[in-house]
């Protein structure tokens, strides 16, 4: 910006995207192809309806539920929609286990293809170009960053979303929670560990 | 009125839009094959990511008939075909010393790879 010799505050203009989307949203809106109360509720949808909470339920019922479980790893677009969860971004779902033999962990190198109707809109990092191209060549590297140790003998799996199939890890679950109701076991799963760059603490 | 009102939203959301087909098509593949990924290079839309051309990988499991992405994106037809969960090593991909303990896995459509010779 040029220099001032006068103190006052001037008003960015908007980031590049966010001007395209106002152009994007304006021509929708004024050719009539959406309306405004409708991008509202888009916008609702996915602020407030979807999100991790939706996963972690998933998870707790698996943990709890062996039958569930078994559907679940072998049809998961079903035992999802079972728990009311399905959609955009959620039309084809195969769900991986975490166990002492493979960490998996999920991402997508094209682009941010990521299960929407499970864990909501995908973090910024998971759509940024280091997570993308390091999860592929150097998945140890990322999980050390993101806190996760995994051990030598333990297999890591990169699932790449690069297709029509959208994953969800299924976390280990924690030592320690034996008593635990499905709730409170929902509460302990973190979006992270349903990504697979987590693991879910045993609690204290 | 427009094409997307407000009550529609919920549904939409809720039901999406597969592109899994419910048609046969004949795999060219079976799981346990060894494969070797096309080097190709279409100018256009693909989703087969460039760190896995002319790579050798095993075939995990069978995803079942979709869309073929790279001919409908350019309104050349559904082209229906079998997708397939295909093993690669990390040495495969990145040479040198990276360890063959872990493994990426990589959604392949049938018309991105070929046997191994």
């Amino acid at each position: 910006m040029a220099k001032h010799d006068h103190t006052h505050e001037h008003t960015a203009p908007p980031s590049d995207p966010a001007l395209r989307v106002k152009a994007l949203e304006s021509l929708l809106l004024e050719k009539g192809v959406i309306d405004a109360e409708a991008l509202d509720e888009i916008i609702d949808t996915y602020e407030n309806k979807t999100g991790p909470r939706n996963g972690a339920a998933v998870v707790a019922r698996a943990w709890v539920d062996p039958d569930y479980k078994k559907r679940l790893l072998e049809d998961g677009t079903g035992a999802i929609a079972e728990m009311g969860f399905s959609g955009i971004q959620g039309e084809d779902m195969l769900v991986v286990e975490n166990t002492a033999e493979v960490h998996n962990m999920v991402v997508c190198t094209l682009c941010s293809c990521y299960p929407w109707p499970t864990l909501g809109l995908p973090p910024v990092w998971y759509k940024a170009a280091p997570y993308r191209s390091r999860a592929v060549s150097d998945p140890r590297g990322v999980l050390a960053e993101f806190g996760v140790e995994i051990a030598d003998d333990t297999e890591v799996r990169v699932w790449d979303s690069n297709a029509e199939l959208r994953y969800l890890v299924l976390p280990v679950r924690p030592e320690g929670t034996d008593g635990m109701s499905e709730d409170e076991l929902a509460a302990m799963v973190t979006r992270d560990s349903m990504i697979g760059t987590g693991v879910i603490q045993a609690p204290k | 009125m427009a094409v997307v009102t407000a009550d529609m939203v919920a549904e939409l959301s809720a039901t999406g839009a597969s592109c899994r087909l419910d048609e046969t098509a004949t795999p060219r593949f079976s799981v346990g094959d060894h494969i070797v990924v096309r080097n190709i290079n279409p100018p256009g839309h693909t989703r087969m990511p460039r760190y896995v051309r002319g790579k050798r990988g095993v075939v995990q499991r069978d995803h079942g008939v979709f869309i073929f992405p790279d001919t409908n994106a350019h309104a050349q037809g559904e082209k229906p075909q079998h997708v397939y969960s295909v093993r690669f090593t990390p040495s495969e991909l990145w040479g040198g010393d990276a360890s063959d303990r872990d493994s990426i896995y990589i959604d392949m459509w049938d018309d991105y790879m070929d046997l191994q010779g």
